[in-house]
């Protein structure tokens, strides 16, 4: 009996882990949600409009998309619904913390759960990602719940260039994901940093 | 005649005294974060239209505060007031 109600305790934590607010390391390529989705450097689609940072980055989106406020010298733009909602984020951000290519992932999420975000689960990293100038970056996807309930999936890159290190992040509500991703993924290959 | 159980009544008592101990070790301890998830029901952030809108980044006001880090992003009035801390996707700024 004694053994028995161990292994229950034992069983009960463990669940309890995988669904609630802490998680695990992001893994770096294939994670539980799939293999980690491929990003192409390429100059943006003719008609995007860019925001140039101070640092020199440069921020591309479609022109159906708008720019919204946004801390000085970064960039942010949105696609949002009739109400206001949004459908698809876009921020370009110079480095400014502790962050590196090393602990990325695991700076990435921590952040956000600084944020205040609720349930913050991480779906991976890669490594080694190759963006436009010559520039690298690591890349993890995660997905969090806003203290308003809302939940983002997003995928952030710390990428080293030329010009600056910057941040790119391209969120999308998880019912947008799948048909914002083409877009998102075309302007994390476009940001120059 | 007397009846010889396979364990005597005071050690199957005090197993089950710890079962039950361990049994509300296990809830106490590991159902915090049930209570994280809850739905939808709030209504959305709007996001702020940017007033600058043009190929340079700047967005909003950038008044200075003496508590903001000289080397990150100004966080005005213990959030930096873009989406990210109301309630909108995060940003990419290290701070909060």
């Amino acid at each position: 009996m004694l053994g028995l109600a161990l292994a229950l305790a034992v069983a009960g934590c463990g669940a309890g882990a995988r669904s609630g607010a802490s998680t695990a390391t992001p893994r770096t390529g294939t994670a539980a949600a799939g293999p980690f989705p491929a990003l192409r450097p390429a100059p943006p689609p003719s008609g995007w409009r860019t925001a140039t940072l101070p640092s020199g980055a440069v921020l591309a989106y479609p022109a159906s998309w708008h720019a919204i406020r946004t801390d000085s010298g970064t960039a942010s733009a949105a696609l949002t619904d009739a109400h206001g909602a949004f459908v698809g984020y876009l921020n370009l951000t110079p480095r400014q913390g502790g962050e590196t290519p090393t602990n990325w992932p695991g700076f990435r999420v921590s952040h956000n759960r600084g944020e205040g975000d609720l349930v913050v689960t991480a779906r991976g990293s890669a490594r080694g990602v190759r963006f436009r100038d010559g520039a690298r970056g690591t890349c993890v996807r995660d997905a969090y719940t806003t203290k308003t309930h809302l939940r983002f999936i997003e995928i952030a890159c710390l990428l080293h260039g030329a010009r600056a290190d910057s941040v790119i992040v391209a969120a999308a509500a998880p019912a947008q994901w799948a048909a914002q991703w083409p877009t998102l993924a075309r302007a994390i290959g476009a940001v120059r940093s | 005649m007397s009846i010889r159980l396979p364990l005597p009544s005071r050690t199957l008592r005090r197993l089950a005294v710890v079962g039950l101990a361990l049994a509300a070790l296990a809830f106490a301890g590991c159902g915090g974060s049930s209570g994280s998830s809850s739905s939808s029901t709030s209504s959305p952030p709007a996001a702020t239209q940017s007033s600058g809108g043009g190929s340079s980044a700047g967005g909003g006001s950038s008044s200075s505060s003496s508590s903001e880090s000289s080397s990150g992003i100004p966080q005005n009035n213990g959030g930096d007031q873009d989406e990210d801390n109301n309630g909108g996707p995060n940003d990419g700024d290290g701070n909060v």
